[in-house]
């Protein structure tokens, strides 16, 4: 076996507020090898990263690089020994264009010879981002690109993706794993952090998985299962798949769900919808469809097709011509809050831009949008913190969030811990019409599988349920109809059953049903 | 009102123009940055006595000089609080123009000159000769600066580095850029212009110090970097339009008839009222980096 590239030994971190991430991890980084990082959702495996990369002291514990011990004191000390991270959450300038975020991450001026070097790289990666679009106007999925694109722009020898394909495509993914394999092949050193079993048995050599900030096993890809795998995330108590929310179980069966249907006037009703795309142009163009209670309608698609516009506009967070009628009245242009209090809940697909004040503490998060609502609101507008208080518990035990406190700013809180903050709310709010963009995104397995089954749930109790996600497999799981979603317009609508992946693609990719 | 007056107050508008402008595109480079600091008009005062002594002591190139440096010595210690030790930068700034009042008051005092502090003529810098008048050749450089700046902020490395930790000091950081380094050049950058300003109050302009002779410049100055939107070439409109108005209110409170009738104080008020109302008449939807303000810490 090669001399590991990068030794960290008896790593622990306290953070600044008490909680303990670490306690104790041994960790290295070989040459030539894709390790997979697993572990349930605060786990450690963000901390265990950042720590590697350098954008957080270890509180306890050494690194050793190439065998001589280091202290890494910044993101830029660890670049320049070749250790490179995509981190969970984007590390982009929003109003820096692509191009120049990456000229940032490279120290090279943004120039044509870097323009055709990042060409170059697209190419080889099949990672695709128009370069001189303001960050802030690209989708998530887009923005994902760009932060691998910028990493791997640099000259790395040990490459950190902290849950790089959450949000990519399976195309997408497949092309980049193949850059990922050729990287290896070159004896790069890679570490690779999803929730996403599959991609850990296709692409590691090797997996270590972490539990409450210890390592809890370590075992060779080739020789272990998804089943061995989800048991070491989650413990002995491994829960049994499809776990269904108990107050919401319903066994209403798909026929009568149908038959419900029929006869049942749409709650929202989206008629030649058009938004304007931030470039010029129209990402939108022209979508009309119907939204009926008691089903999820999908929507498929790779990211950047106008999904996020589409969703922006109905939710009030961004201009649009047509109409979007909500249970008849007009809501397109509407604020926000107003479509709170018609019954419309949002989970944003960029949960730091929409979903939560970072800064904000738990359970001033947990109540985002519904401040005036009369039970957290006094006399005088006070808040009744005993009522917020009592809510954020709620959501706490409910979704299993795991928070260090209720006044612990949201920014301590793991990524998927916020995700589950943000679901939990807008679900919280008892609407009738929910709009999920990428709802489980950054979720572990189980949290994951909860979510799901909290939105069939609501579906069975006759909620209407709009849900875009770059996660196809999801997509064709929960929805009772599916839409297509190519370049602003729906390629096909139709329903799972009619489908199979080869189809779904070519509908994804612009063939029209 | 003739063609020759016109003309007056044009040049005496480029020389009033001079201060605000050179402040204000200093502290574009700050605020770009992320730091916002109030204690430029105090830096402007300070800068004006020191590069006044300067001069004194070894003429005008060292009157320039020691007024910069003034700047740039407030600039560091103000990026090292706030930059480093993640201080407080409203506080830091007010506690910067507190101590330059004291400061220069007690200066002038032990000068034996409290009230007025006359720079002699044989110091000062010596200004361009033109048909309407002499012409400091800092007004040149304050007509280029902001350019400069413009040029350096958008088409530079450095310039990229700047804007980043400004805009979002974790990807800059995640990205390598040394963020509280940048921070801190950055700032003392700005306060350093402060500084040139300072001096070529004292010893191009007026030609004397005074412990009044700031005049709220320093924060008109950041009333027009608001206005620009921390776009370094509009600071040039802000200043001129202070600068404009700054000079018909001088031009006024001369008319005779006026002088008598209207007590100075009044007119002088002139140019402040009409610079925040064109200033904040003209705000439109402006930007402010996202991180400005906030102090940076990895945890
Ligand atoms: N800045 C912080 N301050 C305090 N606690 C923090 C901070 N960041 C993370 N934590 C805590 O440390 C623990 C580990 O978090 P980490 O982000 O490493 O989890 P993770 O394994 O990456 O989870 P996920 O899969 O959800 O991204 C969590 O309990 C989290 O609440
Ligand atoms: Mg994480």
């Amino acid at each position: 076996m090669p001399e590991p590239l990068l030794k960290a030994e008896g790593i622990v971190k306290v953070y600044p507020d008490g909680t303990v991430a670490l306690r104790g991890v041994d960790f290295d980084i070989r040459p030539g090898e894709i390790q997979g990082l697993l572990g349930e959702n605060g786990a450690g495996k963000t901390t265990l990263t950042k720590i590697i990369s350098g954008l957080l002291p270890p509180t306890l514990g050494r690194i050793l690089l190439g065998g001589e011990p280091v202290r890494l004191r910044s993101p830029k000390e660890a670049l320049a020994r070749g250790i490179g991270m995509v981190h969970q959450h984007f590390a982009l300038v929003d109003d820096f264009t692509v191009l120049e975020n990456i000229a940032l991450g490279t120290g090279r001026p943004a120039d044509r010879a870097l323009r055709a070097s990042v060409a170059e790289l697209m190419e080889r990666t099949g990672l695709r981002v128009p370069l001189d679009a303001p960050v802030e106007n690209l989708a998530v999925g887009e923005r994902q690109r760009v932060e691998i694109l910028k990493v791997l722009s640099r000259a790395v020898r040990i490459l950190i993706l902290d849950e790089p394909t959450s949000v990519l495509t399976p195309v997408e993914t497949d092309e980049l794993f193949g850059f990922l394999r050729r990287l290896k092949g070159e004896g790069v050193g890679i570490v690779f952090i999803t929730h996403k079993l599959r991609e850990v048995l296709e692409i590691t050599d090797r997996v270590t998985v972490l539990r409450r900030g210890e390592v809890v096993g370590e075992v060779l890809t080739r020789e272990t299962s998804a089943e061995e795998l989800a048991r070491m995330m989650v413990g002995a108590e491994l829960r049994p798949r499809g776990r269904r929310p108990v107050e919401l179980l319903t066994d209403i069966p798909r026929e009568r769900r149908e038959a419900v249907r029929t006869g049942v006037e749409p709650v929202l009703v989206v008629e030649d919808l058009r938004v304007p795309a931030e470039g010029g142009g129209e990402a939108v163009k022209g979508i009309s469809f119907e939204l009926y209670p008691g089903e999820i309608l999908g929507i498929a698609g790779v990211e950047g097709n106008g999904q996020t516009e589409l969703v922006e506009a109905i939710c009030g967070l961004r201009g649009g011509r047509g109409s979007a009628r909500l249970r008849g009245r007009e809501i397109l242009g509407l604020p926000p809050l107003e479509l709170y209090r018609l019954g419309l809940a949002h989970i944003p697909e960029d949960r730091w831009k929409y979903g939560l004040i970072l800064s904000f503490t738990v359970a001033e998060n947990s109540i985002l949008g519904r401040q005036r609502s009369p039970r957290f609101l006094g006399p005088l507008t006070v808040l009744r913190w005993g009522e917020v208080f009592a809510h954020a518990r709620e959501l706490i035990a409910r979704f299993s969030i795991q928070a260090p406190g209720l006044e612990a700013p949201a920014k301590s809180l793991s990524g998927g811990n916020q995700q589950k903050l943000i679901v939990g709310r807008e679900l919280s709010k008892e609407p009738d019409v929910v709009i999920a963009a990428q709802p489980t995104r950054g979720l572990d397995i189980g949290a994951a599988e909860y979510i799901r089954d909290l939105l069939l749930g609501l579906r069975d109790e006759g909620k209407a349920i709009l849900l875009v996600s770059a996660d196809l497999d999801e997509v064709l799981e929960l929805s009772d109809r599916v839409a297509f979603m190519y370049e602003g317009t729906f390629t096909a609508v139709t329903t799972p059953a009619e489908l199979d992946r080869e189809r779904a693609g070519l509908y994804m990719g612009g063939m029209r049903g | 009102m003739t063609l020759g007056y016109f003309w007056s107050i044009l040049f005496l508008s480029l020389h009033a123009m001079v201060p605000i402008t050179l402040t204000a595109a200093g502290e574009v480079v700050g605020e770009r940055a992320g730091l916002f600091n109030i204690g430029l008009e105090g830096i402007l005062l300070l800068s004006a006595f020191t590069g006044a002594l300067g001069a004194e002591a070894g003429g005008w190139p060292l009157g320039l000089l020691v007024g910069i440096g003034t700047g740039a010595v407030v600039g560091l210690f103000f990026g090292l609080v706030n930059a480093y030790w993640k201080g407080n930068q409203l506080i830091t700034g007010v506690g910067i123009n507190l101590f330059a009042l004291g400061f220069v008051a007690f200066g002038l005092q032990a000068l034996g000159t409290p009230g007025f502090h006359d720079v002699p003529r044989d110091v000062r810098l010596p200004a361009i000769q033109t048909p309407v008048g002499g012409l400091s050749p800092i007004v040149l450089l304050a007509l280029v600066v902001p350019f400069a700046i413009h040029w350096f902020l958008n088409r530079t490395r450095a310039g990229l580095w700047v804007r980043a930790v400004g805009e979002n000091p974790e990807a800059a950081d995640v990205a390598g850029v040394p963020v509280e380094l940048v921070r801190l050049l950055a700032t003392t950058f700005g306060a350093a212009l402060a500084g040139l300003a300072g001096a070529y109050m004292a010893i191009s302009w007026m030609g004397s110090v005074t412990k009044e002779m700031a005049a709220g410049r320093g924060f008109i100055a950041l009333a027009t970097v608001v206005f620009s939107g921390l776009r370094p070439i509009l600071t040039l409109a802000g200043g001129f339009i202070f600068g404009f108005f700054d000079s018909l209110a001088t031009w006024i409170a001369n008319i005779p008839g006026v002088k008598e009738a209207v007590p100075w104080q009044f007119v002088s008020t002139i140019p402040y009222i009409a610079t925040l109302l064109v200033v904040t008449g003209v705000i439109g939807r402006v930007r402010f980096p996202k991180a400005l303000g906030v102090p940076y810490r990895r945890e």
